[in-house]
């Protein structure tokens, strides 16, 4: 195991929001108290629901909002203690690719100026160098060098996410941050494109830090998968021991939400009713007890904090698993339900 | 099988552009039974959401124009009744539920305005008995408190809730036919879920057939019966949709199943199977198979002939050289 790259600690970004007119200020905790490691080389999945705080963690690791509190350490720097051209600096190690393929590409700007502004802007290289690096990555990301010439527009909207990888990869990054970078593509162009992602990966040793509320697309592209819900991880893993047995009921959901080609027209077994609750006033106890079918009393009131189980192989938040990670939820009928299913992700994983 | 509600037969689409003719789609049929729920499913720009706009009549002339084909409604060439039978119809007979929720309602009524409009003008109610409607629609689709949110507007709700609205609206004067265009796609996979199950349920209850656009196979295997895969303007595959996609004969079928990431696997592969290349341009008229340039099956055959559609079994048709030995007559 290598060292690891990002060490996020704590961290939390609120903002203060005026609801109206002589109104006192309420605060937004979009992101509350959360804390992970990166290892170098890997890919860390962030899930959960639109609003749950996964853009604002990235743009946190990014310094682009500012952070209440906590520490982002990139290397053993802590970013949110940097400013002005200290900062700037350590941008050449993490970038981002965004989720919007049309509105994150300057229309007025051709495509090789556009992969070539952090260069620019960072002063790297000598400016004939440049040149060079610009034609090689759009070698590496599968664009023809006269497509350095064309327009935004002139793309289709996977040729765009490759712009935009091949932007975020111009500073030689040892992060990458990826918020959503396929959800705006069909099908076939998002195989296309997780693919150019793992083998850029692959090549060039990247890290990626990789969101999704598409937990197949993680499940794929994803070594560690974590999972968000209001501001908070609620449930922290390994892929492999993630998907063969999500601990937390919110896990479970989002997994059987997913439609899949295996599963057809089977409903799923844990319905998630209802949207998540407004982070402005979080509920009192366990953020998911209003919409957890297996929640009782303790729930309500007492907010369960994210422990290691597991021989802290992975971590959960929930007052229903144990130390050893067995789940004790009531009833247990949807227990003995979900069971079944580990059985056959058990039977599939048995080495030959 | 029972007498198809809606019947599309060869229908062709051109559009007029400063670049030339675009055939957007060359050859579409299928049929609608009532009650069912068909997929239509295919990459961007393959036609899907044109398909759609024919048979509502939505689209705009000029640039468009329907070349040929017929689209039967109840036995009724929609392409040849007046424009004031096509509004009793719009709505009442046959509606639609659009992708993107926020932008296919309007941001300056209240949706209870919405809703009581298509009310008012397909039911005739008016007054208290249009908004009691109103409610209870709002109530079946699941929208909490929905005395209250009726008078709210679109942007005080959340996707999941549009969507929802929208289905309200759609589905208020039990239409014949549903057409769903990408319902799912700009919501999230829990929220996805919760809509996917309500159309469903509402459908048991009004007996509606649904004509579900996507372009995510696995939607299509949770939702439909039938499945319809087209590429490039044109129907490749039809048939069962549990038969098609568990045995697809097209090898673009194949292809976007393949590409899907799954979750239920202990194992991944390194890399998903892709689709190589591109869709071809509209503006390009070139003989044979569309699909000709990006198949790993091809043969010279495809590149000079267009396949027919080869009817391999009770309810499947494959317009693929690879079935022409496998032809049932």
């Amino acid at each position: 195991m290598s060292a690891p790259l990002l060490q996020v600690r704590e961290l939390k970004v609120h903002f203060r929001r005026r609801t109206g007119w002589r109104r006192s200020a309420s605060v937004v905790h979009a992101v509350d108290g959360v804390s992970f490691v990166l290892t170098r080389g890997t890919a860390f999945g962030l899930v959960g629901e639109s609003g749950c705080g996964k853009t604002t963690t990235a743009l946190a690791l990014m310094q682009l909002v500012p952070v209440t509190s906590g520490s982002v350490e990139l290397a053993g720097i802590d970013l949110t203690r940097l400013s002005g051209d200290a900062l700037r600096e350590q941008r050449r190690h993490l970038q981002m690719v965004f989720q919007d393929p049309y509105s994150s590409l300057n229309p007025r700007e051709r495509a090789g100026n556009l992969v070539r502004a952090p260069l620019d802007l960072m002063r790297i290289d000598t400016p004939r160098a440049r040149d060079e690096r610009v034609a090689n990555l759009f070698a590496a990301v599968g664009l023809r060098p006269e497509h350095r010439f064309l327009f935004p527009h002139q793309f289709s909207g996977g040729q765009r996410q490759r712009i935009n990888i091949a932007r975020a990869l111009a500073t030689n990054p040892a992060l990458v941050v990826c918020d959503e970078p396929v959800s705006a593509l069909d099908v076939a162009v998002r195989a296309q494109t997780l693919n150019l992602l793992r083998r850029l990966q692959l090549e060039m040793g990247l890290t990626y830090f990789f969101i999704s509320h598409d937990i197949a697309v993680v499940a794929h592209l994803c070594d560690e998968v974590a999972v968000m819900y209001l501001g908070q991880i609620v449930e922290q893993a390994p892929r492999r021991a993630f998907f063969a047995r999500p601990l937390h009921p919110y896990s479970r959901a989002l997994i059987a939400a997913v439609p899949s080609m295996e599963r057809g027209r089977q409903t799923a077994r844990t319905r998630l009713e209802g949207d998540p609750p407004n982070p402005l006033e979080p509920p009192r106890g366990c953020r998911f007890a209003p919409r957890c079918p297996y929640a009782q009393s303790i729930c309500q009131t007492t907010a369960p904090p994210l422990r290691a189980v597991d021989g802290a192989t992975r971590a959960v938040a929930c007052h229903f698993v144990d130390d050893s990670g067995r789940t004790l939820f009531v009833p247990f009928d949807h227990d003995r339900a979900d069971a079944s299913m580990a059985d056959r992700f058990a039977a599939r994983t048995i080495p030959n | 099988m029972s007498e198809p509600i809606l019947e599309v037969t060869g229908l062709g689409v051109e559009f007029d552009s400063r670049r030339g003719n675009a055939a957007v789609l060359n050859d579409v049929g299928f049929t609608l039974a009532p009650g069912e729920t068909l997929g239509l499913v295919g990459e961007s720009g393959c036609g899907k959401s044109m398909t759609a706009l024919a048979i509502m009549r939505l689209i705009p002339s000029p640039p468009g124009r329907i070349t040929r084909g017929a689209i039967r409604f109840r036995g009724e060439d929609l392409l040849k009744v007046s424009e004031a039978r096509m509004r009793a119809i719009r709505g009442k007979e046959i509606s639609m539920i659009f992708q993107e929720p926020m932008t296919a309602l309007n941001p300056v009524y209240t949706i209870g305005n919405q809703i009581i409009e298509t009310i008012r003008l397909h039911l005739g109610l008016s007054g208290n008995t249009a908004r009691t409607r109103a409610i209870e629609m709002l109530t079946a689709v699941g929208i909490p408190a929905p005395d209250r949110r009726i008078d709210e507007y679109p942007h005080q709700l959340s996707g999941g809730m549009r969507q929802r609205v929208m289905i309200a609206m759609a589905l208020v004067c039990k239409p014949a036919v549903l057409i769903a265009d990408e319902p799912t796609t700009a919501l999230d996979v829990t929220v996805q879920a919760q809509i996917l199950d309500l159309l469903q349920e509402l459908q048991t209850t009004t007996g509606t057939a649904i004509l579900l656009i996507t372009h995510d196979m696995a939607v299509v295997a949770r939702m439909a019966d039938r499945v319809v895969v087209m590429y490039a303007g044109r129907n490749v595959e039809e048939g069962g949709a549990t038969a098609v996609l568990e045995r697809p004969s097209h090898p673009y079928s194949r292809g976007l199943i393949d590409c899907l990431p799954s979750i239920e696997t202990g194992e991944r592969p390194a890399y998903l199977p892709e689709i190589a290349g591109m869709v071809p341009s509209i503006w390009e008229h070139q003989p044979g198979c569309p699909f000709a340039s990006r198949c790993s099956y091809v043969m010279d055959r495809c590149r000079s002939d267009m396949p027919p559609r080869f009817r391999t079994d009770a309810m499947r048709r494959v317009a693929c050289w690879l079935c022409g030995d496998k032809v049932v007559q």
